[in-house]
């Protein structure tokens, strides 16, 4: 029965819940809002039970690929979503968050098209602190993001004495500025601890010869490696210039981080990546196996060796072989 | 049936009866046993708070219900008055309008600030009270359940109780909340010792604001200040200072000329930081210059920008109050509908209990006649007696539905008495 849950399954309720939420700036209802809660929240158990089906089938998911990736960022973020709906069910915390949550269930069906993180017995441990650091930390970027744009309107509603949109009601500054802050520093640390753990990971990779480790130069490093760059930037922006760490200017930060954060999904979704390369079709697949198998035949009549290195490479790096 | 209130609110009648008249929670408890002792047959809700004290009672059977003249009498002997001086200041509302009344009063729509948001829980706790000295019954607790959902269902399906119309008050709740989430660990600035800031002082603390720092030219009129507020009086040299300290500012003097000016602020806004500063100018002329406003950080308010929007607010009240009367209109006639139904109920009764046992007979006599049945037979036969019964009791049970949205069938019911000599 599991197997019969969808992405559109999930995606659908929460599109539901954001038409609802978009509903609150042209009227009131007094039943909108367990209807609401009740969209969000069938949406977080499809959502769920999609990723728990996912776990059991497919070995090491829910975080063995970059589609399994996004849709656990997607889910923990529709998660606090729901959260902060039913305490505070006035507040539109929805017109910001589902976008986002929107935003990555469609990068992880229409752009994530990729291979699973290929993983040996000798790097599972580095390679789950690496994906569930840089979950955090991308999880972090994206709630300071929503806090931060939400104390901009906020700001600037109250700065220019404007009437609140109706149905726009909005936590507190106070309380916005205080998640902005946080938000900088937790998803620098936990940024940081994921690229940190990538690298740990590529070095104990290179140092077993394993096929699974990524050139330095790959674009999913480089541009990581960026966002890291800003993130500790930002956070060391705020330690040392106080007034950073107060009222817009941290909302602006929190704003940047997200712009950076989309620019490097943009490169990780896009660029050609040995990280995870992109998934080939299944005729292909068994092409690139067959000819794999061959050289090995090949091989072996000279040297054995040479023969099973070809062989394992050809099962795990998916990129065209080409005949020497 | 008898449905009444008695009672006195803003509306009609002068603080001092009021005064007089109010019921602490003890005395509510004592009013209400002795209600119970003087009308046993009667439930009785009593609702007592700084703009009305009523007397809600409602008996099943209208002869044992108390007289205006019983429930003036009672209110004036508790409150040991004679009832002569109160009783023109007394208004009753019986029946259908007695529950309008109270669905009115639950929603907010009869308080003195329209809208108010207490007097919901201020009936609760007058409905829980009579509860707990169990003078409540099966009416009162469905009108009192009745109207606690009619005053949530204005509240959710109007924003009546959301706006505030007093300027001190749409400062804080509407401005203030919206930048500071609490009020407990901020810190709050009296520039002047004007009235208004103190009002404003007062829904502050409400809210949980301690720090309080008191300036003013006159250094004695700062400290009674600050000693009625718990907080303290500063010199007025020390005011760059305490506006370097301050989360929030009320300025309130009768200065003629901006006691802050820009150039003022500037010197001190590199030492705040840019840490928010919700400023409230309520002073005539303003205490503050407003370009102070276009800094960063400073969300100033001047009494012109309060004013605008209490009445914004006014206006938006307003247009919500033919929403919020619609409801209470619906819920009335729902409500006395199902109520003049459940007054039907034993007729109801009576007339399925006088059909039952000819049925019964019926089918004593045809089983003693049909020996060799089976009992899935019997169970058939009973079982289309009883449809039997049920389709011939349906038109006159429809009709009396019918009737009941529009009072109680009265003429209905004595017609079906007569008809199937049903006694009492």
């Amino acid at each position: 029965m599991l197997s019969g849950i969808s992405i559109l399954c999930f995606a659908a309720s929460y599109i539901a819940a954001l038409a609802l939420e978009i509903s609150r700036l042209f009227f009131r209802s007094g039943v909108r809002g367990a209807i609401l809660l009740a969209f969000a929240g069938a949406g977080l158990l499809a959502q769920t039970l999609f990723l728990a089906y996912r776990a059991r089938t497919t070995s090491a998911a829910p975080l063995s690929s970059e589609f399994d990736w996004y849709l656990v960022a997607a889910w923990v973020l529709a998660a606090m979503y729901v959260y902060w709906t039913f305490s505070h069910p006035r507040t539109a915390v929805g017109l910001f968050a589902l976008p986002l949550v929107l935003g990555l269930i469609a990068a992880a069906e229409f752009f994530a098209k990729r291979e699973p993180f290929p993983t040996s017995q000798a790097s599972q441990v580095w390679a789950a602190v690496h994906g569930i650091f840089l979950l955090l930390g991308v999880i972090t970027v994206l709630v300071g993001f929503v806090a931060g744009l939400m104390h901009l309107v906020h700001s600037y509603q109250l700065k220019h004495k404007l009437r609140p949109m109706q149905g726009l009601q909005l936590p507190a500054l106070e309380w916005l500025e205080r998640v902005n802050t946080r938000a900088v520093f937790v998803a620098a640390v936990m940024l940081a601890v994921g690229f940190l753990s990538g690298m740990a990971l590529n070095l104990v990779n290179r140092r077993h010869d394993l096929p699974d480790s990524v050139q330095w130069n790959d674009p999913v490093v480089w541009s990581s490696g960026v966002l890291l760059g800003w993130q500790l930037a930002a956070a060391a922006f705020s330690v040392l210039y106080r007034p950073a760490r107060q009222g817009r200017k941290v909302a602006y930060l929190t704003v940047a981080s997200f712009v950076c954060l989309a620019i490097a999904m943009g490169v990780w979704l896009m660029s050609p990546s040995s990280h995870a390369p992109v998934r080939q079709t299944r005729a292909k697949r068994r092409a690139n196996s067959e000819l794999g198998m061959r050289i090995a035949e090949l091989g072996a009549e000279s040297s054995p060796a040479l023969a099973a290195a070809v062989f394992h490479s050809s099962s795990f790096i998916q990129h065209p072989l080409k005949l020497p | 049936m008898k449905l009444q209130m008695l009672g006195c609110s803003h509306r009609h009648a002068s603080v001092a009866i009021r005064e007089r008249l109010a019921f602490s929670p003890a005395q509510a408890e004592a009013a209400l046993d002795d209600f119970r002792t003087h009308f046993p047959e009667v439930e009785a809700v009593l609702l007592s708070t700084c703009n009305r004290v009523e007397v809600y009672t409602a008996a099943e059977d209208p002869e044992c219900g108390p007289t205006h003249q019983d429930l003036a009498e009672f209110l004036a002997r508790f409150h040991g008055l004679n009832v002569y001086d109160i009783f023109d200041e007394l208004f009753e509302r019986t029946g259908e309008d007695a529950v309008r009344h109270l669905f009115m009063v639950a929603s907010s729509l009869d308080s003195m600030v329209l809208g108010e948001p207490q007097i919901v829980s201020q009936v609760k706790q007058a409905y829980d009270l009579a509860l707990g000295r169990h003078s409540t019954g099966p009416l009162t607790n469905q009108i009192f359940q009745a109207a606690l959902r009619v005053g949530k269902r204005v509240a959710s399906e109007t924003s009546i109780n959301e706006k505030r119309i007093s300027i001190p008050s749409v400062a804080v709740a509407d401005f203030a909340k919206q930048i500071f989430e609490r009020f407990d660990d901020k810190r709050v600035l009296v520039i002047g010792a004007g009235e208004m800031g103190e009002e404003t002082l007062r829904y502050l603390q409400d809210e949980g604001a301690r720090d309080v720092t008191v300036v003013n030219r006159s250094f004695e009129r700062a400290r009674a200040l600050a000693e009625r507020w718990q907080g303290r009086a500063v010199p007025w040299e020390q005011l760059g200072d305490a506006l370097v300290a301050a989360d929030l500012v009320i300025g309130t003097t009768g200065a003629s000329e901006p006691i802050v000016s820009l150039a003022d602020y500037q010197r001190i806004e590199p030492a705040r930081y840019q840490r928010d500063l919700f400023v409230l100018d309520l002073a005539i002329p303003r205490d503050f210059d407003p370009a102070i406003g276009d800094c960063l950080g400073v969300y100033l308010y001047s009494i012109d920008d309060l004013q605008d929007a209490c009445e914004r607010n006014r206006q938006e009240r307003d247009k919500e109050l033919p929403k919020a009367l619609k409801i209470i209109e619906d819920e009335t006639a729902r409500f006395m509908a199902e109520l003049n139904h459940y007054a039907t109920g034993p007729i109801i009764k009576r007339l399925r209990q006088g059909w039952q046992q000819p049925k019964e007979d019926e089918l004593r006599r045809l089983f003693n006649r049909l020996p060799g049945l089976t009992d899935r037979d019997r169970q058939e036969i009973q079982q289309s007696f009883d449809r039997l019964i049920n389709k011939l009791l349906h038109p006159p049970l429809e009709s009396l539905r019918d009737e009941a949205r529009h009072g109680i069938p009265h003429g209905l019911l004595d017609a079906l008495k007569r008809l199937f000599q049903l006694k009492d």
